[in-house]
Protein backbone atom coordinates (compact mmCIF):
# COMPACT_ATOMS: atom_id res chain seq x y z
CA UNK A 1 0.00 0.00 0.00
CA UNK A 2 2.78 2.46 1.20
CA UNK A 3 4.74 1.73 -2.05
CA UNK A 4 2.29 3.10 -4.40
CA UNK A 5 1.99 6.33 -2.90
CA UNK A 6 3.70 8.64 -4.59
CA UNK A 7 5.07 11.71 -3.21
CA UNK A 8 6.12 14.52 -5.56
CA UNK A 9 9.91 15.81 -5.12
CA UNK A 10 10.95 19.36 -4.45
CA UNK A 11 12.12 20.11 -7.28
CA UNK A 12 9.80 20.18 -10.79
CA UNK A 13 10.72 16.99 -12.90
CA UNK A 14 12.21 17.53 -16.50
CA UNK A 15 9.28 16.13 -19.19
CA UNK A 16 11.20 16.66 -22.33
CA UNK A 17 14.25 18.47 -23.42
CA UNK A 18 14.49 21.22 -26.38
CA UNK A 19 17.87 21.13 -26.63
CA UNK A 20 19.74 21.89 -24.00
CA UNK A 21 16.73 23.44 -22.15
CA UNK A 22 14.42 21.43 -19.94
CA UNK A 23 10.60 21.59 -20.15
CA UNK A 24 9.24 20.79 -16.73
CA UNK A 25 5.77 19.63 -15.81
CA UNK A 26 5.30 23.26 -13.75
CA UNK A 27 6.24 25.40 -16.54
CA UNK A 28 3.23 23.05 -18.65
CA UNK A 29 1.00 23.96 -16.27
CA UNK A 30 2.03 27.59 -16.39
CA UNK A 31 1.88 27.38 -19.96
CA UNK A 32 -2.10 25.81 -19.49
CA UNK A 33 -2.74 29.53 -17.17
CA UNK A 34 -0.73 31.76 -19.96
CA UNK A 35 -3.06 30.15 -22.92
CA UNK A 36 -6.20 30.35 -20.86
CA UNK A 37 -5.27 34.09 -19.37
CA UNK A 38 -4.54 34.38 -23.38
CA UNK A 39 -7.78 33.51 -24.83
CA UNK A 40 -9.72 35.16 -21.82
CA UNK A 41 -7.92 38.30 -22.81
CA UNK A 42 -8.33 38.32 -26.65
CA UNK A 43 -12.27 37.65 -25.80
CA UNK A 44 -12.56 39.90 -23.31
CA UNK A 45 -10.48 42.75 -25.54
CA UNK A 46 -12.50 42.62 -27.94
CA UNK A 47 -16.09 42.52 -26.73
CA UNK A 48 -15.30 45.19 -24.33
CA UNK A 49 -17.94 48.32 -24.27
CA UNK A 50 -19.18 50.64 -22.08
CA UNK A 51 -22.68 48.38 -22.48
CA UNK A 52 -20.66 45.20 -20.93
CA UNK A 53 -21.75 42.18 -22.11
CA UNK A 54 -21.83 38.73 -19.81
CA UNK A 55 -17.63 38.08 -19.61
CA UNK A 56 -17.16 41.78 -18.97
CA UNK A 57 -19.68 42.28 -16.55
CA UNK A 58 -18.35 39.28 -14.88
CA UNK A 59 -14.65 40.12 -14.65
CA UNK A 60 -15.56 43.56 -14.07
CA UNK A 61 -17.58 42.33 -10.98
CA UNK A 62 -14.29 40.30 -9.80
CA UNK A 63 -12.17 43.32 -10.21
CA UNK A 64 -13.81 46.08 -8.98
CA UNK A 65 -14.37 43.45 -5.25
CA UNK A 66 -10.55 42.60 -5.87
CA UNK A 67 -9.60 47.06 -6.24
CA UNK A 68 -12.16 47.62 -3.22
CA UNK A 69 -9.68 45.22 -1.20
CA UNK A 70 -6.29 46.98 -3.07
CA UNK A 71 -7.87 50.53 -2.33
CA UNK A 72 -7.85 49.59 1.59
CA UNK A 73 -4.43 48.71 1.49
CA UNK A 74 -3.39 51.60 -0.56
CA UNK A 75 -5.87 53.77 0.50
CA UNK A 76 -6.33 55.54 -3.00
CA UNK A 77 -7.29 54.02 -6.16
CA UNK A 78 -5.12 55.98 -7.86
CA UNK A 79 -2.41 53.70 -6.07
CA UNK A 80 -4.42 50.68 -6.43
CA UNK A 81 -4.57 51.39 -10.42
CA UNK A 82 -0.39 52.26 -10.47
CA UNK A 83 0.25 48.88 -9.00
CA UNK A 84 -2.29 46.91 -10.80
CA UNK A 85 0.11 45.45 -13.42
CA UNK A 86 2.16 43.61 -11.43
CA UNK A 87 0.23 43.25 -8.14
CA UNK A 88 -2.72 42.11 -10.50
CA UNK A 89 -0.63 39.67 -12.33
CA UNK A 90 1.02 37.91 -9.48
CA UNK A 91 -3.00 37.55 -7.89
CA UNK A 92 -4.94 36.19 -10.95
CA UNK A 93 -1.73 34.07 -11.87
CA UNK A 94 -1.35 32.45 -8.37
CA UNK A 95 -5.13 32.10 -8.32
CA UNK A 96 -5.58 30.54 -11.83
CA UNK A 97 -2.50 28.27 -11.02
CA UNK A 98 -3.43 27.07 -7.99
CA UNK A 99 -7.23 25.81 -9.39
CA UNK A 100 -5.22 24.53 -12.12
CA UNK A 101 -3.16 21.95 -10.09
CA UNK A 102 -6.39 20.50 -8.65
CA UNK A 103 -8.05 19.38 -12.11
CA UNK A 104 -8.46 15.94 -12.85
CA UNK A 105 -4.78 14.54 -14.47
CA UNK A 106 -2.68 16.77 -12.72
CA UNK A 107 -0.64 14.53 -10.72
CA UNK A 108 -2.35 11.66 -12.22
CA UNK A 109 -1.06 12.07 -16.02
CA UNK A 110 2.37 10.20 -15.83
CA UNK A 111 5.02 10.53 -18.76
CA UNK A 112 7.99 7.60 -17.84
CA UNK A 113 8.18 8.07 -13.98
CA UNK A 114 7.37 11.41 -13.85
CA UNK A 115 3.79 13.40 -13.52
CA UNK A 116 3.16 15.87 -16.94
CA UNK A 117 1.04 18.28 -15.21
CA UNK A 118 2.22 19.54 -11.37
CA UNK A 119 0.92 22.81 -10.20
CA UNK A 120 2.80 25.90 -11.28
CA UNK A 121 3.64 26.96 -7.78
CA UNK A 122 5.46 23.92 -6.71
CA UNK A 123 7.93 25.26 -8.36
CA UNK A 124 10.47 27.68 -6.08
CA UNK A 125 11.69 29.22 -8.96
CA UNK A 126 8.72 30.68 -10.44
CA UNK A 127 7.44 31.43 -6.72
CA UNK A 128 11.28 33.13 -5.94
CA UNK A 129 11.13 34.50 -9.28
CA UNK A 130 7.59 36.21 -8.36
CA UNK A 131 8.88 37.46 -5.36
CA UNK A 132 11.42 39.04 -6.89
CA UNK A 133 9.32 41.04 -9.43
CA UNK A 134 7.60 41.78 -6.39
CA UNK A 135 10.06 43.45 -4.05
CA UNK A 136 12.45 44.55 -6.85
CA UNK A 137 9.24 46.17 -8.00
CA UNK A 138 8.20 47.69 -4.52
CA UNK A 139 11.83 49.67 -4.97
CA UNK A 140 11.42 50.26 -8.67
CA UNK A 141 8.07 52.43 -7.63
CA UNK A 142 9.79 53.72 -5.02
CA UNK A 143 12.66 55.25 -7.16
CA UNK A 144 9.85 57.12 -9.23
CA UNK A 145 7.60 57.99 -6.81
CA UNK A 146 9.79 59.97 -3.93
CA UNK A 147 13.01 59.77 -5.88
CA UNK A 148 16.82 57.43 -5.93
CA UNK A 149 18.40 59.00 -2.76
CA UNK A 150 15.26 59.51 -0.88
CA UNK A 151 14.12 55.52 -0.74
CA UNK A 152 18.10 54.65 -0.56
CA UNK A 153 17.82 57.08 2.13
CA UNK A 154 15.94 55.08 4.24
CA UNK A 155 18.46 52.15 4.10
CA UNK A 156 21.63 53.99 4.33
CA UNK A 157 20.83 56.77 7.00
CA UNK A 158 24.27 58.38 7.06
CA UNK A 159 22.49 61.33 7.14
CA UNK A 160 20.55 61.75 10.21
CA UNK A 161 24.36 60.85 12.15
CA UNK A 162 25.85 63.62 10.52
CA UNK A 163 22.84 65.87 11.56
CA UNK A 164 22.97 64.53 14.88
CA UNK A 165 26.13 65.70 15.91
CA UNK A 166 24.79 69.48 16.48
CA UNK A 167 21.90 67.93 18.90
CA UNK A 168 23.50 66.59 21.53
CA UNK A 169 24.60 62.97 22.35
CA UNK A 170 21.36 61.37 22.86
CA UNK A 171 20.53 62.87 19.07
CA UNK A 172 23.65 61.19 18.27
CA UNK A 173 22.92 57.71 19.41
CA UNK A 174 19.06 57.55 18.20
CA UNK A 175 20.88 58.45 14.81
CA UNK A 176 23.56 55.33 15.16
CA UNK A 177 20.89 53.13 16.47
CA UNK A 178 18.63 54.54 13.38
CA UNK A 179 21.62 53.72 10.61
CA UNK A 180 21.71 50.20 12.21
CA UNK A 181 17.92 49.48 11.76
CA UNK A 182 18.26 50.72 8.32
CA UNK A 183 20.99 48.06 7.57
CA UNK A 184 18.28 45.68 9.50
CA UNK A 185 15.78 46.89 6.40
CA UNK A 186 18.46 45.81 3.73
CA UNK A 187 18.52 41.98 5.54
CA UNK A 188 14.69 42.30 5.65
CA UNK A 189 14.23 43.13 2.20
CA UNK A 190 15.81 39.93 1.29
CA UNK A 191 13.65 37.88 4.32
CA UNK A 192 10.89 39.20 2.15
CA UNK A 193 11.73 37.58 -0.67
CA UNK A 194 12.88 34.81 1.17
CA UNK A 195 9.42 34.61 3.07
CA UNK A 196 6.90 35.41 0.21
CA UNK A 197 8.68 32.93 -2.21
CA UNK A 198 8.69 29.92 0.54
CA UNK A 199 5.25 30.53 1.91
CA UNK A 200 3.46 30.47 -1.68
CA UNK A 201 5.70 27.11 -1.85
CA UNK A 202 5.35 25.45 0.87
CA UNK A 203 1.76 26.12 1.33
CA UNK A 204 1.27 24.63 -2.57
CA UNK A 205 3.24 21.81 -2.05
CA UNK A 206 1.94 20.66 1.31
CA UNK A 207 -1.68 20.90 -0.41
CA UNK A 208 0.05 18.86 -3.19
CA UNK A 209 1.44 16.30 -1.22
CA UNK A 210 -1.61 15.81 1.03
CA UNK A 211 -3.81 15.52 -1.63
CA UNK A 212 -1.50 12.52 -3.64
CA UNK A 213 -1.42 10.78 -0.63
CA UNK A 214 -5.28 10.83 0.68
CA UNK A 215 -5.87 10.16 -3.20
CA UNK A 216 -3.42 7.12 -3.35
CA UNK A 217 -5.00 5.78 0.16
CA UNK A 218 -8.29 6.42 -0.29
CA UNK A 219 -9.25 7.08 -4.54
CA UNK A 220 -12.70 8.22 -4.29
CA UNK A 221 -14.90 10.92 -2.07
CA UNK A 222 -11.94 11.18 0.76
CA UNK A 223 -9.80 13.39 -0.85
CA UNK A 224 -12.94 16.30 -2.03
CA UNK A 225 -12.74 18.10 1.44
CA UNK A 226 -8.95 18.33 0.99
CA UNK A 227 -9.48 19.71 -2.39
CA UNK A 228 -11.98 22.14 -1.53
CA UNK A 229 -9.46 23.06 1.24
CA UNK A 230 -6.80 23.38 -1.51
CA UNK A 231 -9.85 25.62 -3.43
CA UNK A 232 -9.34 27.64 -0.25
CA UNK A 233 -5.95 27.61 -0.08
CA UNK A 234 -5.65 28.64 -3.45
CA UNK A 235 -7.25 32.16 -2.87
CA UNK A 236 -5.41 32.52 0.27
CA UNK A 237 -2.22 32.49 -0.66
CA UNK A 238 -2.97 34.75 -4.04
CA UNK A 239 -4.57 36.92 -1.88
CA UNK A 240 -1.79 37.03 0.71
CA UNK A 241 0.69 37.14 -2.12
CA UNK A 242 -0.62 40.19 -3.71
CA UNK A 243 -1.82 41.74 -0.67
CA UNK A 244 2.14 41.52 1.28
CA UNK A 245 3.53 43.33 -2.63
CA UNK A 246 0.60 46.12 -2.51
CA UNK A 247 1.65 46.78 1.16
CA UNK A 248 5.66 46.68 0.34
CA UNK A 249 4.23 49.00 -2.82
CA UNK A 250 2.73 51.25 -0.69
CA UNK A 251 5.18 51.70 2.15
CA UNK A 252 8.06 51.86 -0.34
CA UNK A 253 6.33 54.61 -1.86
CA UNK A 254 5.49 56.91 1.29
CA UNK A 255 7.87 59.35 2.07
CA UNK A 256 10.27 58.64 5.11
CA UNK A 257 8.80 59.95 8.25
CA UNK A 258 11.84 62.54 8.93
CA UNK A 259 10.82 64.23 5.13
CA UNK A 260 6.84 63.85 6.18
CA UNK A 261 7.62 65.99 9.53
CA UNK A 262 10.08 68.51 7.20
CA UNK A 263 7.50 69.11 4.97
CA UNK A 264 4.17 69.43 7.78
CA UNK A 265 6.96 72.19 9.44
CA UNK B 1 24.64 25.70 -12.16
CA UNK B 2 23.28 21.97 -11.60
CA UNK B 3 21.08 20.79 -14.02
CA UNK B 4 17.33 19.67 -13.08
CA UNK B 5 18.19 15.97 -13.68
CA UNK B 6 20.72 16.62 -10.10
CA UNK B 7 17.19 19.05 -8.73
CA UNK B 8 15.41 15.63 -8.61
CA UNK B 9 17.58 14.58 -6.17
CA UNK B 10 16.98 14.75 -2.79
CA UNK B 11 19.84 14.61 -0.34
CA UNK B 12 19.70 12.24 2.18
CA UNK B 13 20.67 12.76 5.64
CA UNK B 14 22.81 10.05 7.01
CA UNK B 15 24.00 9.44 10.74
CA UNK B 16 27.31 9.28 8.89
CA UNK B 17 26.62 12.77 7.47
CA UNK B 18 25.80 14.19 10.64
CA UNK B 19 29.25 12.79 11.95
CA UNK B 20 30.58 15.50 9.94
CA UNK B 21 33.01 17.78 11.88
CA UNK B 22 32.55 21.37 11.69
CA UNK B 23 35.76 22.27 10.21
CA UNK B 24 34.37 20.13 6.80
CA UNK B 25 31.34 21.68 7.46
CA UNK B 26 32.82 24.87 6.72
CA UNK B 27 35.16 23.80 4.07
CA UNK B 28 32.03 22.00 2.02
CA UNK B 29 29.80 25.25 2.96
CA UNK B 30 29.32 26.69 -0.74
CA UNK B 31 28.90 23.14 -2.15
CA UNK B 32 26.06 22.79 1.07
CA UNK B 33 24.41 25.82 -0.04
CA UNK B 34 24.06 24.69 -3.49
CA UNK B 35 22.87 21.64 -2.78
CA UNK B 36 20.42 22.55 -0.56
CA UNK B 37 19.29 25.25 -3.54
CA UNK B 38 19.33 22.10 -6.31
CA UNK B 39 17.47 20.22 -3.22
CA UNK B 40 15.03 22.53 -3.52
CA UNK B 41 14.73 22.69 -7.32
CA UNK B 42 16.67 25.82 -7.67
CA UNK B 43 17.89 26.35 -10.88
CA UNK B 44 19.27 29.06 -13.09
CA UNK B 45 18.05 27.86 -16.19
CA UNK B 46 14.25 27.48 -14.92
CA UNK B 47 14.41 30.44 -12.92
CA UNK B 48 14.65 32.56 -16.10
CA UNK B 49 12.16 30.19 -17.32
CA UNK B 50 9.37 31.05 -14.74
CA UNK B 51 10.38 34.48 -14.74
CA UNK B 52 9.80 34.91 -18.56
CA UNK B 53 6.67 33.08 -18.02
CA UNK B 54 5.26 35.15 -15.54
CA UNK B 55 6.47 38.45 -17.34
CA UNK B 56 4.42 37.09 -20.46
CA UNK B 57 1.02 36.62 -17.92
CA UNK B 58 1.74 39.91 -16.97
CA UNK B 59 1.90 41.37 -20.59
CA UNK B 60 -1.40 39.54 -20.94
CA UNK B 61 -2.84 40.20 -17.78
CA UNK B 62 -2.60 43.78 -18.31
CA UNK B 63 -2.63 44.35 -22.10
CA UNK B 64 -5.46 42.26 -22.66
CA UNK B 65 -7.97 42.22 -19.31
CA UNK B 66 -7.06 44.50 -16.91
CA UNK B 67 -6.11 47.84 -18.31
CA UNK B 68 -9.31 47.60 -21.37
CA UNK B 69 -11.34 46.97 -17.83
CA UNK B 70 -9.91 49.39 -15.98
CA UNK B 71 -9.98 51.89 -18.34
CA UNK B 72 -13.82 50.76 -18.88
CA UNK B 73 -14.51 51.44 -15.67
CA UNK B 74 -12.97 54.65 -15.60
CA UNK B 75 -14.61 55.81 -18.27
CA UNK B 76 -18.33 54.59 -17.09
CA UNK B 77 -17.34 56.10 -13.69
CA UNK B 78 -16.69 59.28 -15.58
CA UNK B 79 -20.02 58.65 -17.73
CA UNK B 80 -22.14 58.32 -14.74
CA UNK B 81 -20.13 61.22 -13.05
CA UNK B 82 -21.22 63.10 -15.70
CA UNK B 83 -24.72 62.20 -16.23
CA UNK B 84 -25.32 62.82 -12.56
CA UNK B 85 -24.34 66.32 -13.12
CA UNK B 86 -26.16 66.87 -16.09
CA UNK B 87 -29.23 65.74 -14.91
CA UNK B 88 -28.87 68.03 -11.40
CA UNK B 89 -27.74 70.96 -13.64
CA UNK B 90 -31.73 69.84 -15.93
CA UNK B 91 -33.10 69.66 -12.61
CA UNK B 92 -31.92 72.90 -11.74
CA UNK B 93 -32.83 74.66 -14.92
CA UNK B 94 -36.08 72.86 -14.46
CA UNK B 95 -36.68 74.48 -11.10
CA UNK B 96 -35.42 77.78 -12.72
CA UNK B 97 -38.00 77.33 -15.94
CA UNK B 98 -40.39 76.29 -13.57
CA UNK B 99 -40.29 79.10 -11.26
CA UNK B 100 -39.76 82.00 -14.71
CA UNK B 101 -43.16 79.98 -15.87
CA UNK B 102 -45.20 80.50 -12.84
CA UNK B 103 -43.27 84.08 -12.47
CA UNK B 104 -44.44 84.76 -16.38
CA UNK B 105 -48.21 83.15 -15.98
CA UNK B 106 -48.34 85.77 -12.51
CA UNK B 107 -47.29 88.41 -14.27
CA UNK B 108 -49.98 87.19 -17.14
CA UNK B 109 -52.67 86.42 -14.56
CA UNK B 110 -52.05 90.34 -13.23
CA UNK B 111 -52.05 91.80 -17.07
CA UNK B 112 -55.45 89.77 -17.95
CA UNK B 113 -56.97 90.93 -14.52
CA UNK B 114 -56.11 94.60 -15.64
CA UNK B 115 -57.44 93.91 -19.28
CA UNK B 116 -60.68 92.95 -17.48
CA UNK B 117 -60.80 94.85 -15.24
CA UNK B 118 -60.12 98.06 -17.64
CA UNK B 119 -62.69 96.31 -20.19
CA UNK B 120 -65.08 95.91 -17.09
CA UNK B 121 -64.69 100.07 -16.61
CA UNK B 122 -64.80 100.93 -19.91
CA UNK B 123 -67.86 99.25 -20.51
CA UNK B 124 -69.39 100.34 -17.50
CA UNK B 125 -68.59 103.69 -19.06
CA UNK B 126 -69.99 102.92 -22.12
CA UNK B 127 -73.11 101.93 -21.01
CA UNK B 128 -73.03 105.01 -19.05
CA UNK B 129 -72.47 107.36 -21.88
CA UNK B 130 -75.02 105.57 -23.77
CA UNK B 131 -77.58 105.63 -21.81
CA UNK B 132 -76.90 109.30 -21.53
CA UNK B 133 -76.94 109.64 -24.83
CA UNK B 134 -79.87 107.04 -25.35
CA UNK B 135 -81.64 109.87 -22.47
CA UNK B 136 -80.90 112.64 -24.56
CA UNK B 137 -82.16 111.27 -27.65
CA UNK B 138 -85.19 110.57 -26.34
CA UNK B 139 -85.59 113.85 -24.90
CA UNK B 140 -85.04 115.30 -28.14
CA UNK B 141 -87.16 112.81 -29.54
CA UNK B 142 -90.10 113.77 -26.96
CA UNK B 143 -89.39 117.67 -27.33
CA UNK B 144 -89.55 116.93 -30.88
CA UNK B 145 -92.46 115.17 -30.70
CA UNK B 146 -94.09 117.91 -28.44
CA UNK B 147 -92.68 120.45 -30.60
CA UNK B 148 -94.60 119.11 -33.89
CA UNK B 149 -97.65 118.06 -31.90
CA UNK B 150 -97.80 121.73 -30.75
CA UNK B 151 -97.21 123.13 -34.41
CA UNK B 152 -99.63 120.62 -35.14
CA UNK B 153 -102.36 122.04 -33.29
CA UNK B 154 -101.55 125.63 -33.62
CA UNK B 155 -102.09 124.59 -37.25
CA UNK B 156 -104.81 122.90 -36.29
CA UNK B 157 -106.71 125.92 -34.79
CA UNK B 158 -105.81 128.29 -37.70
CA UNK B 159 -107.26 125.53 -39.88
CA UNK B 160 -110.26 125.51 -37.43
CA UNK B 161 -110.53 129.25 -37.64
CA UNK B 162 -110.04 129.45 -41.40
CA UNK B 163 -112.78 126.62 -41.79
CA UNK B 164 -115.11 127.98 -38.65
CA UNK B 165 -114.56 131.67 -40.90
CA UNK B 166 -115.45 130.04 -44.18
CA UNK B 167 -118.54 128.27 -42.41
CA UNK B 168 -119.27 131.25 -40.85
CA UNK B 169 -118.85 133.25 -43.95
CA UNK B 170 -121.11 130.24 -45.63
CA UNK B 171 -123.71 130.54 -42.70
CA UNK B 172 -124.01 134.26 -43.62
CA UNK B 173 -124.04 133.90 -46.83
CA UNK B 174 -126.65 131.37 -46.95
CA UNK B 175 -128.44 133.44 -44.24
CA UNK B 176 -128.30 136.24 -45.92
CA UNK B 177 -129.81 134.98 -48.93
CA UNK B 178 -132.78 133.88 -46.82
CA UNK B 179 -135.46 135.97 -45.38
CA UNK B 180 -133.47 137.53 -42.24
CA UNK B 181 -135.35 138.73 -38.55
CA UNK B 182 -134.26 138.97 -35.29
CA UNK B 183 -134.74 135.33 -34.20
CA UNK B 184 -133.32 133.43 -37.27
CA UNK B 185 -130.09 135.63 -36.80
CA UNK B 186 -129.90 135.17 -33.54
CA UNK B 187 -130.27 131.36 -33.52
CA UNK B 188 -127.63 131.57 -36.37
CA UNK B 189 -125.38 133.39 -34.20
CA UNK B 190 -125.63 130.76 -31.41
CA UNK B 191 -125.46 127.50 -33.65
CA UNK B 192 -122.38 129.03 -35.29
CA UNK B 193 -120.94 129.66 -31.47
CA UNK B 194 -121.78 126.37 -30.92
CA UNK B 195 -120.27 124.69 -33.62
CA UNK B 196 -117.01 127.15 -32.91
CA UNK B 197 -117.15 125.22 -29.39
CA UNK B 198 -116.93 122.06 -30.71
Amino acid sequence: MAAEIHIPTLAPEAIFHIGNLNITNTMINAWIAIVIFLILGIFIKRSISLKPGKLQNASEFFLDTLLGYFDQVTGDRKKTIRFLPIVGAIFFFILLSNWLGLLPGTGSITVGHNMLLRPANTDLNLTLAMALVSVIGSHLYAFATIGVFTHLGKFVQIKNVFKSFKKGPIAVLTAIIEFGVGLIEIVSEVAKVISLSLRLFGNIFAGEVLISVISALVAALVPTPFMLLEVLVGVIQAAVFAMLTLVYMTVATSAPHGDEEEAHH
Amino acid sequence: MANVEHTTETPVVTPVNMEETHAEVVEHGATADAGLAASLGINAQLFVFQLINFTVVAVILWFLVLKPLTKTLAERKKMIDESIDNAKEIETNLALSEKEYQDKLKEAKGEANKVIEHAHTEAKQLGEDMKVKAKTEVEGIVAQAKKSIQSEKVQMMEEIRQESATLIVTALEKILNEKMDGNIDKKIIEDSLKNLKK
